[in-house]
């Protein structure tokens, strides 16, 4: 499988370069891909769980807020 | 002094103060008038030299301006005025999984950017900036919609804590960054714009700074990970 293009401009020269991603600049891309796709799941399990604690209470978003101190 | 039957005599100017007669046109003295043939054409200047010393700097071309110059023998010198302003350096058509600005002139105070259009191939993510691909140098806060928000990151994160909808063109933003070429100080940095989320379509302003005494010489633009720019522009204006 090829790895992903990046493109670096000279903006002195103007000179243009298209290269595939090293090994090492994927690898890093990858990791950092896994980790955002991780945090998004987590993300999304945490609000999943407020909604159906909010469900459960039967208060809104905003009643919580007020129950919790907040504004 | 006037002649009288073959005889100088002087004249005379009564002081009532003195209650004296004071002769005039008698005893010596010198001129040191300025010759108007010391300038040769229209808009040459006579400029001091010297303490009691003049001489004649001749006109400058058109469009030029009469500058301290102390190294001139007249400490005067006709130069051709400081532009100001700003200046196009390059635009660039946004590509691949990250496209770098790199070779950044280090001749202006400023960079301004122009940041537009921005799709994406893959999925919905956050469009980054990161100054000289090093890591972990940007503090960020500011506001996303009415929210606001900090970021101690990697990147100035031009869509705060959102995605980009990948397809969607309604998109764009200034940066401005200040003191990039100093060697001795940080970079603050402001930007604002606005982008589709699909969620809550956020105008978004943001300062911070990017923590580092380096230079900026590269700008590296990504949409996270490995996904790839689908179109995306970038123009960046360099600020005297």
């Amino acid at each position: 499988m090829s790895r992903p293009m990046i493109r670096i401009h000279n903006v002195e020269t103007d000179e243009i370069i298209d290269r595939e991603m090293t090994v090492a600049e994927f690898k890093i891309a990858e990791t950092e891909q896994t980790a955002q796709e991780t945090e998004k799941a987590e993300a999304a399990t945490k609000a999943a769980t407020r909604a159906a604690l909010l469900t459960r209470l039967g208060i809104s978003e905003e009643e919580a807020r007020i129950l919790l101190g907040g504004n | 002094m006037p002649t009288i039957s073959n005889t100088p005599r002087p004249g005379y100017v009564y002081d009532s103060t003195d209650n004296v007669w004071y002769p005039i046109g008698t005893g010596t003295h010198s001129h040191s008038e300025i010759a108007s043939t010391i300038v040769d054409a229209k808009g040459d200047i006579i400029a001091a030299t010297a303490a009691d010393a003049v001489s004649r700097l001749a006109v400058g071309a058109n469009g030029t301006v009469l500058t301290a110059a102390s190294g001139q023998a007249t400490g005067l010198e006709w130069a051709t005025p400081s532009s100001g302003g700003m200046t196009l350096i390059s635009t660039t058509t946004l590509s691949g999984s990250s496209t770098t600005l790199s070779s950044i002139p280090q001749t202006y105070n400023s960079l301004f950017l122009i940041i537009s259009r921005i799709t994406g191939n893959t999925s919905n993510k956050k469009l980054r900036c990161l100054p000289n691909n090093v890591n972990n140098l940007i503090s960020q806060s500011g506001t996303k919609g009415n929210t606001g928000q900090k970021f101690d990151d990697s990147y100035i994160q031009l869509t705060g804590d959102a995605d980009i909808s990948r397809t969607d063109i309604e998109n764009s933003w200034q940066l401005l960054i200040t003191n990039y070429t100093s060697s001795t100080s940080f970079k603050p940095f402001q930007f604002s714009g606005f982008f589709v989320d699909q969620v809550i379509n956020p105008a978004v302003n943001y300062g911070g700074s990017f923590r580092s005494n380096t230079a900026i010489t590269s700008l590296v633009f990504d949409l996270e990970g490995t996904n790839t720019f689908a179109g995306g522009t970038v123009l960046l204006y360099g600020v005297k």
